[in-house]
């Protein structure tokens, strides 16, 4: 036997050494005992149990019959929402996913108005190799819009190798979905992600920023509803004035609602630019009018709205100072845009001038 | 007289025993060990070197793929590195689930080690289910906080990723009433097991002195004799809160190392308690709100150990003001507890190599990185 190392004094703690009883003889023993355990949980292994306090029965899962409870803060692989009711993807394509991915493996491609070339805060392809992800999920954590979110779906074998290469149309789930399988963790988050995704599709054009398969359907709606609207559209004269309040409301359109009222605002335009002006306007289908039309409608909207905004505010400057005018976070927004827009128009103006004058002196 | 003559063999790398790529070119005179070589480097895949190209919180998931068995415990590690050179500060709740972490983690990982050192023995697979059983019910409990079972990716420089879940502590309290009956139930079925003290006692011997030379940490360098543990020796996170022991061995060979697992276990347990008895008064949530996750550090180095269940682990870093390490260290346990493998194996039976490779505890992600 050797002495104890050495006797060492430990704040909260003491140093002990194993009792090893190598003296004590055995003559198979030991061996009894360990089978004694090994007996008795054979003898237990016919009963099910999986309380976490008992250490005898079997816990085991019967897999493919039985699938596993899974914790709501599973990960396995990145997906994409999208709004069950407008089909409108959350994803706004701002790259922090992009940039973050250890493994970079997910690759995506902004969308843009295809009248104007600018990009538009919607994706237009979104890749994950889902082959190369290693299921950190610090997507899904730095996504300030809610819009990647870590499936439970773990069956992912297949035969085929580029089917791992995964596309926006298969990454799309709807939010209902997310929502019931990991309820609590969307309902932290729910409240910010819808404002947020509400403010986006009032920045977004046309179809653009729908989910690939819904595209076709929402389009149609809106060709139809376009349809509605346009035909009476002398008549839908007195209902004109719905411009200055549109942005109020915008908050909760739903696309369909959008194109209606869009195609509202166009028919009082005509109706007002005469019939002569835009024959087309009446005989073709609304919803085919060139992308500028729309763009000029929009943003004779805000331009009208910011006007109504404009003298409500100096209406109510004078009387009301107690209670300062909070507008609404949209309509300050949007009078924002768009008082940032005409700034850089008026700058790019004057540039344009001074490079006029530079050349002409 | 019969001519004999030395022989070298390969064992490995591709060999079950080995516990991964690890190849061993050993020189024998009959049955005995005349010398041995550790020949690794088969799992080399440019941990330190991707570390260096990615940013700091980038490395977090890599950290987990070092030694998979103790996921948390290195990004333990990270953690206080990055933390110590970009002063972030951690909230006491967050350090309180820290040490609940790293301990849960200590248990699974001496378990399965337990179990694939029998295994290594002969007792093929009935031990190692009884060491694996355990570290299911602790992998659920890592999943239902972490969100996955093996690479956590749990902790976040200020914290941890998020709040314990409401059915956690719950679930980990009945774990807790299983825990003692568990582990004297695994101690009864091996302590005494003549197969085992037959193959354990007396072999693979590491003395003190030759364990200090070596930089030896952990459990081996515990089981030859010497009371150095990181939690108490610089005690780091709030460690110097908990009342645990520290079990030594008397002789440094196998079996001393099984012992000092199996009381470790016990102690872990005791401070799993004493980590439930004092979270309800933590201050501070989970994460430090102020601490942001993309860190550019300010020019310099940090160096944070911890007491990983395989010996001390120890991240240097060294920052050039970016946002990605300059440099990027781990000081692994596995690899420097693997050096005295020859001085260990010398002497003893080809037999005895498997056994004593198992009671090292090492795992290949971490000794190659």
């Amino acid at each position: 036997m050797m002495e104890p190392p050495f006797e060492i004094e430990i704040p909260r703690g003491r140093v002990i050494e194993v009792q090893r009883d190598d003296s004590r003889v055995r003559r198979g023993g030991g061996l009894l005992r360990g089978m004694a355990v090994i007996w008795k949980h054979w003898k237990e292994s016919f009963r099910l149990n999986r309380s976490y306090s008992q250490i005898h029965g079997t816990f085991t899962i019967q897999y493919p019959e039985e699938k596993p409870r899974i914790p709501e803060a599973y990960r396995n692989m990145p997906i994409l929402l999208y709004d069950d009711e407008t089909g409108h993807e959350l994803c706004t394509s701002c790259f922090q996913c992009e940039r973050i991915c250890p493994p970079q493996v997910i690759h995506m491609t902004q969308a843009k108005d295809p009248a104007t070339g600018k990009p538009v805060p919607a994706v237009a392809e979104f890749i994950i190799e889902y082959d190369a992800c290693m299921s950190c999920g610090f997507c899904a954590e730095v996504c300030p819009f809610d819009a990647i979110k870590m499936d439970h779906e773990f069956e992912l074998s297949t035969d085929d190798h580029a089917q791992l290469t995964v596309h926006k149309a298969q990454l799309n789930r709807p939010i209902s979905y997310y929502a019931s399988i990991a309820p609590t963790m969307w309902a932290e988050v729910r409240e910010s992600a819808l404002k947020k995704l509400q403010g986006n599709i009032r920045r977004r054009p046309d179809v653009i920023g729908i989910a690939p398969h819904l595209t076709e359907r929402i389009a149609a709606r809106r060709a139809e509803l376009a349809a509605q609207a346009a035909a009476p559209s002398p008549a839908a004269e007195p209902a004109s004035p719905p411009a200055p309040s549109a942005p109020t409301e915008a908050r909760k359109l739903t696309p369909e609602e959008k194109a209606a009222k869009l195609a509202a605002i166009r028919a009082a335009k005509a109706a007002q630019a005469g019939d002569g002006v835009t024959p087309s306007a009446e005989g073709g289908t609304p919803a085919e009018a060139p992308p500028a039309d729309d763009k000029a409608a929009r943003l004779a909207a805000i331009r009208a709205a910011n006007a109504a905004k404009k003298a409500a505010a100096t209406d109510a400057a004078p009387a009301a100072t107690g209670e300062p005018t909070t507008p609404t976070p949209a309509d300050d927004k949007a009078a924002r845009l768009a008082a940032i827009r005409a700034a850089n128009a008026a700058k790019r103006k004057q540039a344009a001038d001074s490079v006029d004058t530079e050349e002409g002196s | 007289m019969l001519q004999t003559q030395e022989l070298q063999v390969n064992i490995g790398p591709q060999h079950p025993s080995t516990h991964g790529v690890f190849r061993m070119l050993v020189t024998v005179d009959g049955e005995t060990v005349v010398d041995l070589k550790p020949v690794f480097g088969y799992l080399h895949r440019n941990h330190e070197q991707i570390a260096e190209a990615n940013t700091y919180l980038q490395n977090m998931p890599y950290t987990d793929r070092l030694d998979y068995f103790n996921s948390m415990a290195n990004n333990h590690a990270y953690a206080m590195a990055v933390e110590r050179l970009a002063g972030i500060e951690v909230p006491e709740r967050a350090e309180y689930i820290r040490v609940l972490m790293v301990e849960l983690t200590r248990i699974l990982n001496h378990a399965s080690a337990v179990g694939f050192m029998i295994n290594d023995m002969g007792a093929w697979q009935t031990p190692l289910a009884f060491g694996m059983r355990e570290r299911e019910k602790i992998l659920d409990l890592f999943e239902m906080a972490s969100g996955a079972r093996l690479m956590c990716n749990y902790f976040r420089f200020g914290g941890v990723a998020r709040d314990l879940p409401p059915e956690f502590i719950p679930n980990l309290r009945e774990l807790l009433v299983a825990l003692p009956a568990y582990i004297d139930e695994l101690e009864r079925l091996l302590r005494d097991n003549e197969i085992l003290l037959q193959r354990a006692v007396g072999i693979g011997i590491l003395p003190r002195e030759v364990a200090l030379s070596y930089g030896v940490t952990g459990p081996v360098l515990r089981g030859s004799g010497i009371p150095y543990d990181v939690r108490k020796a610089e005690p780091y996170s709030v460690y110097d809160r908990f009342d645990f022991d520290i079990p030594i061995g008397k002789v440094g060979d196998v079996y001393d190392r099984f012992l000092v697992r199996i009381e470790e276990m016990r102690q872990s347990k005791r401070i799993i308690e004493q980590v439930l008895e004092q979270l309800p008064d933590a201050k501070g949530g989970h994460i430090n709100p102020k601490a942001r996750q993309n860190v550019r550090p300010p020019v310099g180095d940090a160096y944070a150990r911890i007491e990983s269940p395989k010996g001390e682990l120890g991240f240097y870093l060294v920052s050039d003001g970016s946002g990605k390490p300059y440099r990027y260290k781990v000081r692994a346990p596995s690899f420097i507890n693997l050096t005295p493998l020859a001085d260990m194996c010398r002497g003893y039976k080809v037999a005895d190599i498997v056994v004593i490779l198992g009671s090292i505890d090492i795992v290949m992600g971490e000794v190659d990185r």
